[in-house]
């Protein structure tokens, strides 16, 4: 049984317009994954495609008017998407940490980085202060923070990006989380830090035995951090499976096209698949398959929604023609 | 030793700043139309008599030998006297600070404290019922009138209802004030257990306390929940949510978070609200600092509009400063500089 299980998640932000007519914004539709102990889950896919609302609609984090209207998020056997916001604050911060996008800014300016860490351990654990203090240290020291008894006494603003970031990930490790959901952890830092901190990810997940979820836009990131792939596009995870099977053999064409788009196939001179086009409208998705418009392989079966096809054991695509869309049709004109 | 230098160097800063008050000032009431001198002679003066009072105030010399006359004297702390009343400029301002400054405590005070918590409390639940009710009253307290509030408060509670004693002065005539120490009727009464004194010194305060405060508060809750609002929209706050931080934890980082600008705005009101005091000073015949300033303007009394401009300048520079030290206390990123 999966850690964290995803079954048909959707998410809509409904508000209203000048007109008070209803608007709703199809932002995810149907997203279907898991994740097992000790195992790092990559989820790529470009701006909108909801990578980030994925996460936040896993841990109730939605903010009005994002609403969760279907599916159910099933973590360690208790029903996340049914629970009330006290008893998803058990969980947050404690059983599922995360670790965000924006370290410098995300921690409380007011407040020294130590006495956070406590805080985090306190409201979660409890115990003595004391234990909370000796425990903080020893996270600080665990993510290679050196000196941590006088980096506890710091001010968030004294500290540099990969130092707030290991901070964070100090902070995830408070409480021993089961799942570690990490929303973009590299993008504000150094190429040379981003390595580090990616490193240091992998380290604590395979000594924790911790599952990951990775959100990133970085295919490279991808292929060398994580044990599976789930990529999406317009609110679904149209192709998921094990990292090296898709990409060596990508099942579903918007796949190929961001794999034959990372500058390494580029310089590499493969022939490149036609890619590229607008973000899908989430007001007015197209019909049948929402890659459709995009699609150099579509045809007329296409205006039907997609199955899932699973290609080989474990690797799925949304696709009429999965794993053999560039030879099933020829394109359009 | 970092805070005196810091607070010497603010200090230094006023200087130009305050130079320039004095001569916009200065130059301001010369230029605006206002004759006192018709004023001073009376309706039979001859023309020689006219020319006699333009001499005697100075006013026929040069603008700018005026001026340097005029500065002179403030830098040896002479401010002049009322050419109405002869009487020194700074002792009506000292005498009658204290009597605007406790008004402006007490009713900045009580805005503020209604204030905050309401803007608070509306911005946890925006678009709540609350919040829309007090989105329409603080609406409310922008738009009426000052002078119009004080005559209607006056009149409901006064001429209509009763509970309140007549708008006249800071102590009911049939009450013998105390004598001074603060300056303030009721500390006074207060400290010397004239009770009496203190009560009616209580009574005369309470309909101009409210009006400021419902003056002071309107903004005070309008930008309190658009701060908090901002707050709660913040990285730090997000992240707190995301780490499961319980809704009480995270409420009182809210309200520390908005600390600071909320001290900052509160400020630069006050300042301005002084403005405002002058019309209620009026309405209840208060005989503070505010209405001292609106007789003056009114009746070309130059040397006291000055230096009851150069008072709010000074005032105004008292403010900022406080704020910013408090500000400094508050804020681990600030520094003194």
């Amino acid at each position: 049984m999966s850690l964290l299980s995803v079954e048909g998640l959707r998410t809509h932000f409904i508000s209203r317009d000048i007109d008070n007519r209803v608007r709703v914004a199809h932002a995810l539709n149907d997203v279907s994954f898991s994740i097992d102990r000790g195992r790092i889950l990559g989820i790529v896919g470009e701006t909108g495609a909801g990578k980030s609302l994925t996460a936040q609609s896993v841990t109730g984090l939605l903010r009005p008017p994002a609403r969760v209207v279907g599916g159910k998020a099933v973590f360690d056997g208790r029903e996340l998407t049914a629970m009330s916001d006290d008893e998803l604050n058990t969980v947050r911060g404690a059983e599922i940490a995360m670790v965000v996008q924006n370290p410098r800014t995300s921690l409380d300016p007011l407040t020294r980085v130590g006495d956070q860490l406590v805080r985090t351990h306190q409201v979660h654990s409890g115990g003595p202060v004391a234990t909370s203090r000796q425990r903080a240290l020893e996270m600080m020291e665990a993510v290679g923070i050196p000196d941590p008894r006088s980096r506890a006494r710091a001010w968030p603003h004294e500290l540099s990006g990969g130092m707030a970031q290991r901070i964070l990930i100090a902070m995830a490790l408070m409480n021993a989380p089961k799942l570690l959901i990490a929303d973009e952890p590299t993008t504000g830092l150094d190429v040379t830090v981003q390595a580090q901190i990616l490193d240091l990810l992998r380290d604590l997940v395979a000594r924790l035995d911790m599952a990951t979820l990775l959100i990133t836009h970085d295919l490279g990131v991808v292929a060398h951090f994580c044990d599976e792939i789930a990529v999406m596009f317009a609110g679904a995870i149209v192709e998921r499976g094990p990292v090296r099977e898709v990409f060596r053999n990508p099942a579903h064409p918007y796949t190929a096209g961001l794999i034959a788009a990372t500058p390494e196939r580029l310089r590499s001179g493969e022939r490149s698949v036609q890619f590229g086009g607008p973000p899908p409208d989430l007001y007015n998705l197209p019909k049948g398959c929402h890659y459709r418009p995009r699609c150099p392989f579509a045809g007329a079966a296409c205006h039907a929604a997609p199955p899932e096809l699973e290609t080989t054991p474990g690797h799925r695509a949304l696709c009429h023609f999965a794993g053999a869309f560039d030879r099933a049709q020829e394109p359009a004109e | 030793m970092r805070t005196f230098r810091f607070l010497l160097r603010r200090a230094l800063m006023v200087i130009p700043l305050l130079v320039g008050v004095v001569f916009i000032t200065f130059m301001l009431v010369r230029v605006g139309g206002l004759d006192p001198v018709g004023q001073l002679a009376g309706p039979t003066a001859t023309e020689a008599e006219f020319a006699a009072i333009r001499e005697e105030l100075g006013l026929d010399q040069s603008l700018f030998r005026q001026f340097l006359i005029y500065a002179g004297n403030v830098l040896q702390g002479d401010f002049g006297e009322s050419w109405l009343s002869n009487r020194p400029v700074l002792d009506d301002i000292l005498g009658r600070a204290v009597i605007s400054l406790e008004l402006l405590f007490w009713g900045v005070g009580l805005g503020t404290l209604v204030g905050i918590p309401v803007g608070l409390r509306a911005a946890f639940r925006p678009n709540g019922r609350f919040d829309q009710v007090s989105r329409v009253l603080s609406l409310l307290g922008f738009s009426i009138p000052t002078y119009w509030l004080g005559l209607v408060t006056i009149f409901v509670f006064f001429y209509l209802l009763g509970w309140a004693p007549p708008a006249m002065g800071r102590i009911s005539l049939l009450v013998s004030p105390p004598p001074t120490i603060t300056g303030s009727y009721l500390i006074d009464g207060l400290l010397q257990a004239n009770w009496e004194a203190a009560r009616s010194a209580f009574a005369q305060m309470v309909l101009p306390v409210l009006c400021m405060a419902v003056i002071a508060a309107a903004p005070i809750i309008k930008q309190t929940r658009a701060i908090a609002l901002d707050v709660l929209s913040s990285d730090p706050i997000r992240y707190a949510r995301a780490t499961g931080l319980p809704e009480r934890v995270v409420r009182r980082m809210v309200l520390r978070n908005s600390g600071v600008p909320i001290l900052t705005y509160v400020g630069t009101e006050i300042t301005g609200l002084v403005g405002t005091m002058s019309l209620i000073e009026y309405v209840f015949a208060w005989g503070g600092l505010g209405q001292y300033g609106l007789n003056a303007i009114s009746r070309g009394d130059f040397t006291a509009v000055q230096g009851y401009v150069l008072a709010l300048a000074l005032f105004s520079v008292i403010v900022f400063l406080v704020i910013d030290i408090l500000v400094y206390l508050m804020e681990p990123r600030s520094d003194l500089t």
